[in-house]
Formats: structure tokens, sequence, C-alpha cells
């Protein structure tokens, strides 16, 4: 079919066209194999990059470098490295930012939080306990659990200590019907209160009319009350409807251990008579404190 | 007699120009198409790339059997291909003179002149396995399997063009032939 024949003809005078052709793709190949060393690369490279320079594709990316996807490494590369660069700006205004605010709370002589001491302490779920939603620990007060601690996990916060034996206590958690929470938006700084109910998202409640939560922010506490410290990560707000839901940070955290933080505590302030000055003088009234 | 010199009349020039002129063409049209994918990789947000031109002379000019010119062309083709591609030197001079001796082979064994369907599959084998090959050697050189896609876009590119311009890389006769022999 079709078949010329040239080949039968041709078979006794072989061309030396076809020797020259074998002897140039085998010393090709062999080039190809010798460049594996970098010695003989390194010859070749200066040549390549003239080359290169003077037909004006130096710059630009290599259709070799695109179809072995070394190209799109090298711009995840360029981007990461932009990203660190950004990176590293947003530390040093951090770091610059932090040092200012440590010489302001010098300046205003501000009490700041005080350090967490805790205890972290093994928990198990508990079915038939007072309340619907609550966990036993198995650290008590003679491991130095205080009443109302404070339980966080590795996602956020969990619940609080409502019950406190020598060796184990009850923890309620936020996920409780009857556990309320006072928190704020971390973005919109609005206060609400955090209601339990669900095992998934809380619901909040006793909003401000005229502001709203940012959708997705973070919620933490906000300390009002006294209960919980404050900025402990509760979870992040969602709208549903007409109502703004918490789903729970607790959640992301499952290894079977908290840490409970004793309750921010406020000495209360020593009574006026104790204050007055042995030798009797009359101290001054609030406000001549504040005229004075 | 008047009829045949009406039919002189009417040649064209290409079809009076001898493979040396078609061989300067073809190299010229090569060239063109190479210097376009150095210059512009963007047009309307569309990619161009080097569309592999100098296949096509590898796989027009093999069709009228072996040349020593030809086998010179593909080589500098080659080594400009390589510095563009930033591949290894040698790796699409292989490819341009491994393709253009499968279609000297390919054209001795059949009839690609006058036979359209045997002309348009061997085309295709012949880009085919001109990009199989370039897969391989990427793949190997890089130590891990390369993207087809590109490749099979690339392949497809060229051979579509191919389609359109394979008169230009038809240089008439075979070497060594001279015009009133040519079949």
């Amino acid at each position: 079919m079709a078949r010329s024949g040239r080949s039968a003809q041709k078979g006794v005078r072989r061309s030396p066209k076809r020797l020259v052709l074998g002897v140039l793709i085998f010393g090709f190949a062999a080039l190809i194999i010798a460049q594996s060393a970098p010695q003989i690369r390194n010859v070749f490279n200066p040549v390549r990059a003239s080359v290169g320079d003077r037909l004006g594709g130096g710059e630009q990316v290599g259709i070799w470098a695109r179809l072995t996807g070394r190209a799109a490494q090298e711009a995840r590369i360029r981007d990461l490295e932009a990203q660190v660069r950004d990176l590293s700006r947003y530390k040093a205004a951090a770091i610059s930012m932090a040092e200012r605010l440590e010489a302001y709370e010098e300046i205003l002589n501000l009490m700041g939080e005080p350090p967490v001491k805790g205890v972290t302490a093994r928990v198990t779920s508990e079915s038939e306990g007072p309340f619907a939603q609550t966990l036993l620990a198995n650290a008590g007060r003679s491991h130095g659990v205080e009443p109302g601690s404070v339980a966080m996990n590795e996602g956020g916060l969990v619940g609080r200590v409502i019950q406190l034996g020598e060796r184990s206590s009850r923890i309620l958690l936020v996920t409780d019907f009857n556990s309320r929470v006072p928190v704020i938006g971390e973005v919109s700084g609005v206060h609400a209160i955090m209601q339990g109910g669900s095992t998934s998202s809380g619901t909040l409640t006793d909003l401000p009319e005229r502001s709203d939560f940012i959708e997705g922010e973070r919620i933490l506490t906000s300390a009002e009350g006294g209960a919980f410290p404050r900025g402990l990560i509760v979870g992040e707000v969602h709208q549903s409807g007409n109502d703004w839901r918490v789903k729970y940070a607790m959640s992301e955290g499952s290894s079977g251990y908290v840490q409970l933080i004793p309750p921010p505590t406020i000495d209360r302030p020593i009574s006026t008579g104790d204050l007055l000055p042995a030798d009797g003088s009359v101290t001054a009234s609030p406000a001549q404190g504040a005229r004075r | 007699m008047p009829r045949n010199s009406s039919a002189r009349r009417k040649q064209s020039l290409w079809s009076k120009s001898g493979p040396s002129a078609r061989l300067t063409f073809g190299c010229f049209v090569i060239t063109v198409v190479g210097l376009f994918g150095l210059t512009r990789n963007d047009i309307f947000g569309l990619s161009f790339a080097w569309p592999h031109a100098a296949l096509w002379g590898a796989v027009g000019w093999g069709r009228v059997g072996l040349s020593i010119r030809p086998m010179i062309a593909l080589i500098a083709f080659g080594a400009i291909q390589d510095v563009i591609f930033h591949a290894p030197f040698g790796s699409f001079e292989v490819i341009n003179l491994l393709t253009y001796a499968a279609s000297t082979a390919i054209a001795s064994e059949f009839d690609v002149t006058s036979e359209p369907l045997i002309a348009i599959v061997a085309s295709v084998m012949l880009f085919a396995g001109a990009f199989l090959v370039l897969w391989l050697m990427a793949s190997t050189l890089e130590d891990h399997a390369v993207r087809v896609v590109p490749l099979i876009a690339a392949m497809l590119t060229t051979g579509m063009l191919y389609a359109l311009v394979h008169k230009i890389f038809d240089l008439g006769r075979k070497p060594g032939e001279s015009v009133g022999q040519a079949t």
C-alpha cells in the first residue's frame, strides 16, 4: 500500500548522510548526558547567558521552566518572600507598639492583667450531674484550684468551676443553658451576654441597639462582673437570621485536658478607718482630693 | 503546444523555485515565528510561546530525503531553542534531528507526496513522537514527570499551524535530483 520501495532499491548503497545524522544525534545525546557533570555545565552557562541576553530572553521565564513546573515553584517562592517581607514590617511595628504600650503603662502606672497561674487537669464528661452540660476535673482544692476558676482548653474558654472538692471539681460548660458569659467583639467592641443552650453555638443577648457585631469576628470575654478574665477566646460570631450566634472555640480542642485558671480577683478596698493616720489629722474629702 | 505554454505561464514563483530557495524561505519563516515567540509573550491576555517551529522544518524537509543543509539549519534552530527554553544544550538538536530522521525514514518507506492520508498520519505521528521525546527528555533531566498539558497544547498548536503552512516546508525535489526528475 503506497510503498515506494525506494529503500529496497537503495538498500545496497547506503548514503553517508545517514551516518552523519546518526553521529550528530549520538553526539548531541552525549552532550546532554555530559552536562549532568557540574564542571561541564559551568562551561556552557556563560555561553548560554551571553546568547540569551543577546536574544532578549534572559529576563523572561523560560518555557522549559514552565513545562517542568519550576516557574510555578519560583513564583511561589517569590510570593512567600514578599509575604515574609510584609510580615517583617508587621513584626517590627508590633515590637515598636509593644514597647510604646509598655512605656505608656509605666507612665500611667497601669495595673495590667495578673500573670496566669493554672492547674491542668484531666476532664471527663458527666451525664448525671445537676447541670446538663458539666465536666468533672481530677483536680481540686488540694491541687490549688479555687472556687470559680475558669477552665480553658487549646481552643478557648470551656467553662467555670461551680463545685469544688478536695481532689475534684465540677465545671459548668459555656454550652449549658444556665451559663452566661459577658463577652465583647474583638473588632467591633460591642458588649453582650452569651447564653448557652446548644452544643455548637451560643446565643448573644443584651446587645446594644445601635451597634452590631462584625460577621466572623472573634468573641472574647469582657470581664464584666469579674467572673472571667478579660480577653479569653470564646468563639467566632455569625449571624443567623436576626440573631447573632457564637461558634464555640473550645470545640477545636479535644485533648481531654483543661487548664483551670484562678478567677480574676480584685482586693476589696480597706475601710477608711484603717487609713486614718496615727497622728489623727483630718483627711481630705474625695471632692477636695479631686480639686487638689 | 499552446496548452503547454499556457500551463508553463501559470506556474507560480514557488513552484519554479528550487530546494535551496525553499529551504532559505523555510528558515526565514521559522526564524520569524521564533522571533515572534521571543519578543511577544502576551497578547490580549493569552500567553504565546515559541511554537516549536523548527519541527515544521524537520517534518517537512525530511519528506524528500536526507540532506546536510537541513540538518545544519535544524541544529542551529535547536541551539536557539535550547537557549530560549533554558534547556540543556543538545536537547532540541536531538529532538529536531530525530524528527528529521523519522520523517526521512517514513518518506523512504511510504509515498507521502501523493497519498494525503499517509502524509497526514505521518505528520501527526511525527509531531506526537517529537513531543513524546521532549516529555521523556524533560522528565528525565528534571528527575520528575513534567506537566503534559502544556506540551499537548504546544503540540496541537504546532500541528495545526503546520497544516496551514506545510507547503512552505516542501523542498520540491530530492537532493541531487534535477528539475525534470522531480516526481
